[in-house]
Order: structure tokens, then C-alpha cells, then sequence
């Protein structure tokens, strides 16, 4: 059973009745979704929980290959095939007062699931700073807040069509110092720049990362989904995005090592 | 459904409860595949690759998906032979699943350090030698050249008293003159097919998308490449042949029995649902039932020396 929701700026928001899943999924955890049935892709894709209901969980993604094509394709009716939760989700427990999330186009995807989760262990006020490349590619404000007034959203974009114009990092220098946490999921070159905000004296007690790898099996056992983190100096030691993460602490990753690696992107 | 009967002995100690093993690299050591499966139905694991010392692996990506198949260039990410046999081999040991650890290396010596320090570990159930690497520097010299292997082989019968499987590359001109250099040799069975070696180009920019150039191809687009590479080496030699390559159901498990295989290993397939391994031990048990299997099963494998 599947709903598929068509949000602007070719955001898709896809519910299906997974009960297991949304009773068991903590925050920044993801899921390896089946694309297709068999003639589909054979590797299953990753996607972070973006809510839950009892019975439902969401996914929020837009097309860009041919396993999101197939994903985008499902109707009322189908069944979606997911695995998990899977992975290492978001330290929620240190989180008091005041949290700010950093989240970068589809970076969008964990936070509605965060914010729900610490309000619901009474952090007073949260922050999402959202920013995307222009106004339609924003995740709407109101999925993070779901109505609740503890949430403010902040917008940026790259283009100025709303908001801030410019970085969605450029807000966060003037809340780092009140804030107990801060929680980024977004392009690497976004997540570095959050990195060295966070690393000084003063930082927040929890700053984590949601990173991506291409991954094989998504449940630490093909060591496909390598990510390069601090060593002792003898250049990155490989983590695991799918077991080791894929939330991160900032300062665990070597975000210089990380830059340097070929785009992702193999279509 | 019950797999009694389905035992396999592959000679030199290592019996198999049952032919469906979890091929090398694709089930790492077992401990997150417990997790999700119940391990202890299947008839062996196959542990990634482990080497003297502890490696890295390779930069990423490590993994990009083909038609029908997938690409990897791991490196042998693994925490060296002396973590498996401290650490892991006693948490094996009260598993029913044999292991068997897959070992690789540069040189000869690496392979006789493992299979020396595995001999007598318990829960080690026998030492697969992978000749075939494709993702390391030299990894693939043993299993390129008969004469090579033939002396690798060897060198290995000679520190250990436990079960030698060797692990074939597709990637030769003659594996079957591979297979019968290290049958004679002193191995006790062979495994069939490592990866082959296949690319992927990034097309906006012409590269490959693995960082190494080439990686290993496997999954399904491989299966009537390891079929017949199976039956070749099925005809060559004498002792049992475990079979690998894109299986993914019973049906192309079956195929492997059909040109001789005595076991078979499932790969890249429990990637996509890590219950593959045991819907194809189910079907084969339902076979078996209704009297459609091999007679060779129960004892001793066929053409056991
Ligand atoms: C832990 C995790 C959580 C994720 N959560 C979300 C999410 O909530 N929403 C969302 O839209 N996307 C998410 N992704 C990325 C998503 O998995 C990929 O976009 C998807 O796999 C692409 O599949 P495809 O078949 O459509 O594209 P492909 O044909 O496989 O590739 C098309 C493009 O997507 C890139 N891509 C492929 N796999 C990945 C990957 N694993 N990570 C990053 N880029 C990739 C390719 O490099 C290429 O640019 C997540 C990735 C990870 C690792
Ligand atoms: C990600 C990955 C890692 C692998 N690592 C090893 C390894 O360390 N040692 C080895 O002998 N074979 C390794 N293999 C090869 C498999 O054991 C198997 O021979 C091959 O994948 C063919 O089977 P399949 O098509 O069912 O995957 C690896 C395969 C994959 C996909
Ligand atoms: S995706 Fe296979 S180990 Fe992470």
C-alpha cells in the first residue's frame, strides 16, 4: 500500500505501510528500498526515514537515475519493499534546550523524524535551517514543524528566489555557541563547512552529520560503502557508511580526504 | 523444511550440513548477516578475504552497480589473520555454520603465515586460498599461472592439516589446467568463479568509476560465464568443486548441480535480500524431498579421492 505525493521542484514524498519499519526506525536511520520488481535494479537504494505513522513510513527523494525512476512510478496499491532500519541513527539523548538542524536540498530527508523525536524528549526550541538551489526546491517548511510552535524554519537559497540568499551554512555562525547540538544532512561540501563551525572550543556537545555512500548491501557486510575518517595520521582510516554510520559525528570524518573523492554521481 | 540428508563431505574434515554456502566478501564474517538471518540452517560461510596483517581496503567507491550485476574494487578491507583467529574463530566455534576463512595475500609466505595460524584454531573449519583477487596489486599471479598455484599449493599443504579449498579465477586462458595443477597439488577441493574482471565508465567524464580502473564483476550477468567455467573444471579434476556466480534462486543453483558442482556458495545476491541463501536451501530441500536431487548427497562427495 503506497501513496505517491508530487511536492514542487520535483520533491517526491512516497508513504507506504511498512509497520515494522516505523515502529523500529530511530531518526538518521535509512532503509534499502527494492526499486522495481525483478527486472528492476538488483542493488536495493538507500533512503533515510523520513517519517513515520504507526502503520506508515515516508521517504522523500527526487529521480535521479533509475532506481528513484522506478520508485517515483509506484501507485496506490503496490507493495513497496524495504529493508531495515538500518544503520547508526542520530545521539538525541544529549540534546537539551536549544538544537539547530543543517539541512541542504535533499539533505531534508531525516529531519522531520529528528525534530519530532526531540521534541517529544522535551527540547525546548529547534531551529531547521533549510536552504536548496531556488524556492521550489525547498522541502516545505511545514513538514518539519508538522504545526508544532517549538519549530521555527529558517530558508535559504542559492538563487535568492526566498529567503537567505546564499549558503544555508552562512546562518548557522551566530546560533553555534547557544545551541547544545547541531544535526547536518546535505551535500559534503555543505557538511565540511558545517564541520569547521563546530570544532572549535565552545561547540555544541553533539554535532553529527547524515553522510551517503554509494552502497552495495547496506548492512555492513560488502565494506562497498567506505568513507574516510580521521586516522592517526597516516592518512583516513575507512569507515562503514552503512554500519559505522550514516550519522556521523562531525569530527569523526576526515572531510578533507572525503572532498577529494570522485562525484558520486555514475549516471 | 528439513535439510537432513543434504550433507556434503568435501573431504579432509570439512563436512557441510548442507551444499549452500555464503560466498567470500559478501557475507563478511558472519556477525551482521546473524543479525538478519538464521545462519546456523546454511552449510558454510565463506569469510572475506583475510591477509597477514589488517588492511584499509580501497578508496571508495568500492561498488558500482552494472546490467544485471555489480562491480566491486573492496581491496581486501580486513583486520588481519591474527584478530579472525583470536577474536572472531571462538565466536564461530559456537556457531553449527562451518568456517571457512578465505585467505589471501602477495606472496607465498603471507598465505603460509595464515594457513599456519589458522591450523589448529577452533572454529576454523578449513582455509580457502583466494588466488584470484582481482582488487589488489599481484593478487591475481597465482591464479593466472598454473605453475604458480601448483607451488602456492604446496607450499600451504605442507603447515596445515585442515581443509585446502582453492579458489579459481575466471580470469585465464586454461582454468582447468589451473584446477588440475592444484589438485595435484594437495588440494582438497576448488571453488569456481571468482569475480571476473569488468569496468564501468563514468560518462560524463570518461573515467572509470572505480578509482582502481577495473573491479570484480559478479551477480547474475555472470552466471553462464561461471557455468561454463564450473563444468570445465568439473571435467578437469577429480575432487569436489564448490560453484559460484550469480546465483540467485534455486533454479540457478540447480544449474551449477546440473554440470557437477558438489556445493555452491551465494554471492552478491544477498546484497539485494540476504535470505537468498535459505530459499535456495529450502527449494533444494523440497527437491530433495520429493526425490530430484543428485544421489551423491547423504555421504561422501562424489569423486572424493
Ligand atoms: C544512508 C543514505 C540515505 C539516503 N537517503 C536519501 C533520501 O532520503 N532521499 C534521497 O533522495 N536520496 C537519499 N540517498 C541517496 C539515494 O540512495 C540515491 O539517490 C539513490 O540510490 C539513487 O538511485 P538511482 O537508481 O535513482 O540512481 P543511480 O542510477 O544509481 O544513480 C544516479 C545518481 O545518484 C547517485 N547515487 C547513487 N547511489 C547513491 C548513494 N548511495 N548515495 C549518493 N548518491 C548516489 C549517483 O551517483 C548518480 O548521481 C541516500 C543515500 C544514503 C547512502
Ligand atoms: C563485494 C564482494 C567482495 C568479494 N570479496 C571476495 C574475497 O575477499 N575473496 C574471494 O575469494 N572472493 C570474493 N568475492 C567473490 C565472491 O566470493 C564470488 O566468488 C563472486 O562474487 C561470484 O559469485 P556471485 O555472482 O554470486 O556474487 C567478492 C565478491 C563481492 C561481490
Ligand atoms: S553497503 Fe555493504 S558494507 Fe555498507
Amino acid at each position: 500500500m503506497v501513496s505517491v505525493e508530487q511536492l514542487d521542484g520535483g520533491l517526491i514524498e512516497v508513504t507506504a505501510r511498512l509497520p515494522r519499519l516505523a515502529a523500529a526506525a530511530v531518526p538518521g536511520q535509512f532503509a534499502q528500498l527494492r526499486c522495481g520488481d525483478h527486472g528492476g535494479p538488483l542493488l536495493r537504494r538507500p533512503f533515510s526515514v523520513a517519517w513515520t505513522e504507526s502503520q506508515t513510513c515516508s521517504f522523500v527523494f527526487e529521480v535521479v537515475g533509475e532506481g528513484t525512476r522506478l520508485l517515483a512510478e509506484l501507485t496506490a496499491g503496490d507493495v513497496l519493499d524495504s529493508l531495515g532500519p538500518l544503520g547508526r541513527g542520530f545521539s538525541v539523548d544529549a540534546a537539551r534546550g536549544e538544537v539547530v538542524c543543517v539541512s541542504g536540498g535533499l539533505g531534508c530527508a531525516p529531519f522531520p523524524l529528528l525534530v519530532r523525536s526531540l521534541r517529544s524528549r522535551g527540547v525546548r526550541d529547534i531551529i531547521v535551517l533549510n536552504g536548496a538551489a531556488s524556492a521550489e526546491r525547498l522541502y516545505p517548511a511545514d513538514r518539519f514543524t508538522r504545526g508544532d510552535a517549538g519549530v521555527g524554519v529558517v530558508e535559504a537559497t542559492d538563487d535568492g528566489s526566498r529567503g537567505h540568499h546564499g549558503f544555508v551554512t552562512e546562518l548557522l555562525a551566530p546560533m553555534v555557541s547557544s545551541v547544545t547540538a547541531v544535526y547536518a544532512c546535505g551535500p559534503n561540501a555543505m557538511l565540511a563547512a558545517v564541520a569547521t563551525q563546530v570544532t572549535g572550543a565552545g561547540s555544541p556537545r553533539v554535532a553529527e552529520a547524515s553522510l551517503e555512500a554509494p552502497m552495495g548491501c547496506g548492512f555492513g557486510t560488502c565494506l562497498g560503502c567506505a568513507l574516510p575518517l580521521r586516522g592517526d595520521g597516516r592518512g583516513p582510516l575507512w569507515g562503514l557508511c552503512c554500519s559505522d554510520g550514516p550519522v556521523l559525528p562531525l569530527r569523526s570524518v576526515d572531510w578533507a580526504a572525503l572532498l577529494a573523492l570522485p562525484a558520486a554521481d555514475v549516471a | 523444511m528439513s535439510s537432513a540428508g543434504l550433507r556434503v563431505d568435501l573431504g579432509r574434515g570439512l563436512v557441510l550440513p548442507n551444499p549452500v554456502g555464503l560466498a567470500s566478501g559478501t557475507a563478511g564474517y558472519g556477525f551482521e548477516l546473524a543479525q538478519l538471518i538464521d545462519l546456523d540452517r546454511l552449510g558454510a560461510l565463506y569469510t572475506k578475504g583475510t591477509t597477514r596483517l589488517p588492511r584499509e581496503g580501497n578508496p571508495p567507491p568500492r561498488v558500482a552497480e552494472t546490467e544485471r550485476g555489480m562491480l566491486n574494487s573492496i581491496g581486501l578491507h580486513n583486520p588481519g589473520v591474527d584478530w579472525v583467529a583470536e577474536h572472531y574463530a571462538p565466536l564461530f566455534a559456537a556457531w553449527r555454520i562451518p568456517v571457512v576463512v578465505n585467505v589471501a595475500g602477495a606472496e607465498i609466505s603471507d598465505y603460509m603465515h595464515c594457513a599456519r595460524h589458522l591450523d589448529g584454531v577452533e572454529g576454523v573449519a578449513g582455509v580457502e586460498l583466494n588466488i584470484s583477487c582481482p582488487n589488489i596489486a599481484h593478487g591475481l599471479d597465482f591464479g593466472r599461472d598454473a605453475a604458480g598455484a601448483a607451488r602456492l599449493v604446496d607450499a600451504v599443504r605442507a603447515v596445515t592439516g585442515r581443509h585446502v579449498m582453492v579458489k579459481l579465477s575466471p580470469n585465464v586462458t586454461d582454468i582447468a589446467a589451473v584446477a588440475r595443477a592444484v589438485e595435484g597439488a594437495g588440494a582438497d577441493s576448488v571453488s569456481a568463479v571468482n569475480t571476473y574482471v569488468g569496468m564501468k565508465i563514468h560518462r560524463a567524464s570518461g573515467r572509470p568509476v572505480l578509482p582502481q580502473g577495473t573491479g570484480g564483476l559478479s551477480g547474475p550477468a555472470i552466471h553462464p560465464l561461471a557455468l561454463a567455467a564450473v563444468a570445465e573444471v568439473r571435467a578437469a579434476v577429480r575432487i569436489p568443486v564448490v560453484a559460484a556466480g550469480g546465483i540467485d534462486d534455486v533454479a540457478t543453483a540447480f544449474d551449477f548441480f546440473a554440470v557437477g558442482a558438489d556445493a555452491i556458495q551465494v554471492g552478491t545476491a544477498s546484497f539485494a535480500d540476504p535470505t537468498t541463501a535459505l530459499r535456495v536451501l529450502d527449494g533444494l530441500a523440497e527437491r530433495a524431498a520429493a526425490g530430484r536431487i543428485p544421489a551423491r548427497w547423504g555421504t561422501t562427495a562424489v569423486g572424493s579421492p
